[in-house]
């Protein structure tokens, strides 16, 4: 096997690594070794006008529109799911517990804090492809905890509570779609029995007139944002911050304007 | 030097390519897989005639050397350019799409322009 | 959702239609290898010594100016779509940078830029041209504007200004293709003199061309990067 042939292997597998790259950022670099690795190869085949154009553009100009494109620099984007009283859109306006929290984060980095609502699912996968930098929205400790994402410190105590309509059969399951159809659901007369953290519970208990049969679960649990499992530097800086308004009193004084 | 190796490599890429572009979700990462298809047609297209003991084209000296051919170089020397020029425009139409429905999630944006088109 | 179901099956007609094509032409070239000494006598006869660049500035430069043209779309499609709001540049906006960064660039461009032009200007000498040229021209300027903030560098270098040049490069690159049918002469004719080969003054038009196209790509892709800056991280 003569170096060539090493070479186009080489080739190969760099582009299966690029694409099959969860995170954009490494698909992208991934793809600007694949271009150099292809420009020596033109310049081997004998083309070398090929080889330097395609290193000029492929390797250099276009990796870095790539870079521009998705790079976040002054900003901290956050993917979240709306909950009432944690962080909340109405008539445009974002406000919240979880809002005020984060940014105050923002500003302690010196970022800007960019929020995009999502259902409750997608919150985490847009943490894990990086197209957010953190998670949340009503993320429990324990029963939200994903692998291969980081949990920060709970910001804030809640529990479990098994909530039922008094006619719903069956066992409850954990609840994991959005706040507002579940009150939809509720006040159009479903029967329903699901297991909420405190939060969805007081704003499904605020937006129904309806009868609950609440039961609190055991144990507590605190509130906290998921960060991508490679991002302990930006978890280092949410907790520090959060430990710092902790300490000052802030995190109550937030909590008291937005829960009581 | 690149011969058939090339022609190989080219198609695997090729089928690499095709493959990211419908698997792959993310619309960035699915230019990428198109652009790694339009780069496995050029490295095709280069290495068809590339044989063993070529030299690159350039007129060295009066007696002629077995030169590479250079008529497909020059005409991918354009793909890489417009390549480029085309990524730069599908980018902001991402980042338009972006602006509007906040993902770069195929399979949500059908979904999304779905929902806007029943209400 | 037939579509989606098909879309496997597409995918697999389109990877073996290339593997067709290309298998088809791959037995082609022993027998046709005899066009390279073609193409070596129209260099020849352009007193170019790289062939690559007599090709596509020679016999095929009605391609490459419609390639220029179809640059210059794009980069008119991203300066449209992409606005650039003046009032909402702040002055927070700008990438803090190491003073190492910043001292390694100031050495670095000014040879990044020169080796642009040396590329672009001996274009039909040794490997290079207009298109590769004004890229490296271009990722100089990149590297300028990541070491010492965009904004700095785009106040220096502001699109209006230079906008006039980008299409005066354009009107002048199609005049100058169009001269010889406009003297009435056919399309290709060469309307400056070979000259000697391995010259700097050699190779008739292309040098000309080179720059011309230099000048359109390094001018469209810094408006592209440009705008791009202004817009980061929006996807």
């Amino acid at each position: 096997m003569n170096g060539v042939t090493a070479l186009l292997i080489l080739l190969v597998l760099v582009a299966g690594f690029a694409l099959v790259q969860r995170r954009r950022l490494f698909a992208i670099l991934g793809m600007s070794v694949f271009s150099l690795l292809l420009s020596a190869v033109f310049l081997l085949a004998s083309a070398p006008d090929v080889a330097i154009t395609e290193a000029a553009i492929g390797a250099a100009l276009g990796t870095f529109v790539y870079v521009l494109a998705i790079r976040k620099t002054g900003r901290l984007m956050v993917a979240a799911n709306d909950v009432p009283g944690l962080l909340h859109e109405e008539t445009g306006v974002l406000s919240g517990f979880e809002v005020d929290v984060l940014r105050r984060v923002a500003a302690a980095s010196g970022l800007e804090l960019v929020v995009g609502l999502m259902s409750r699912d997608e919150v985490e996968d847009a943490v894990r492809r990086g197209e957010a930098d953190v998670a949340a929205g009503g993320i429990v400790e324990s029963p939200d905890a994903q692998p291969d994402l980081l949990a920060t410190e709970p910001h804030l105590a809640t529990a479990q509570f098994t909530v039922r309509t008094p006619s719903a059969q069956g066992p409850s399951a954990i609840f994991r779609g959005e706040v507002g159809d579940l009150i939809d659901a509720v006040r159009g007369g479903d029967e329903v029995a699901v297991d909420l953290d405190l939060a969805r519970l007081l704003a499904l208990s605020r937006a129904t007139p309806r009868q609950l049969e609440v039961a609190r679960r055991d144990g507590t649990a605190g509130y906290v944002f998921l960060v991508a499992g490679e991002r302990g530097d930006l978890l280092q800086r949410v907790n520090a911050e959060i430990d710092r308004m902790r300490r000052a009193g802030e995190l109550d004084e937030i909590a008291r304007r937005h829960l009581s | 030097m690149v011969g058939w190796q090339g022609v190989a490599a080219a198609i695997v890429l090729f089928g690499i390519g095709t493959l990211g572009l419908i698997l792959r979700r993310d619309l960035v990462v699915k230019l990428l897989a198109l652009g790694l298809v339009n780069s496995s047609v050029i490295l095709a297209l280069v290495s068809l005639r590339a044989r063993p003991n070529l030299v690159p084209p350039l007129l060295d000296g009066p007696t002629p050397q077995a030169l590479a051919d250079p008529l497909p170089q020059g005409l991918v020397l354009s793909a890489i350019v417009i390549n480029f020029a085309v990524l730069a425009v599908a980018l902001v139409f991402v980042m338009r799409l972006v602006e509007r429905y906040h993902t770069t999630d195929s399979t949500r944006l059908e979904r999304r322009t779905h929902d806007e088109e029943e209400s | 959702m037939t579509w989606r179901r098909a879309m496997p099956w597409a995918a697999v007609a389109v990877v073996a239609a290339f593997c067709g094509l290309v298998l088809s032409q791959f037995g082609l070239g022993q027998e046709r290898a005899s066009d390279a000494e073609l193409w070596m006598r129209a260099a020849a006869s352009l007193g170019a010594r790289n062939v690559v660049s007599a090709i596509i500035l020679g016999v095929r430069l009605l391609d490459t100016l419609v390639e220029v043209i179809v640059f210059t779309v794009a980069v008119l499609g991203v300066r449209y779509f992409l606005k650039i709001q003046e009032e909402s540049t702040k002055a927070g906006e700008e990438i803090p940078e190491s003073p190492l960064v910043a001292a390694s660039s100031a050495i670095l461009l000014p040879g990044i830029l020169m080796l642009g032009a040396y590329v672009t200007v001996c274009g039909h000498l040794s490997p290079g041209g207009g298109f590769s040229g004004g890229a490296i021209a271009a990722s100089a300027l990149l590297l300028a504007a990541a070491s010492l903030g965009a904004e700095r560098v785009s106040a220096r270098f502001a699109e209006s200004r230079f906008e006039r040049v980008e299409w005066g490069a354009l009107a002048i690159l199609l005049l100058v293709t169009l001269a010889p049918a406009l003297l009435g002469r056919a399309v290709t004719t060469d309307l400056l003199p070979a000259g000697v080969r391995g010259n700097l003054a050699s190779g008739g038009t292309i040098l000309p061309y080179n720059v011309l196209i230099s000048v359109k790509v390094f001018l469209g892709s810094w408006v592209i990067v440009h705008h791009f800056l202004r817009h980061r991280g929006e996807i």
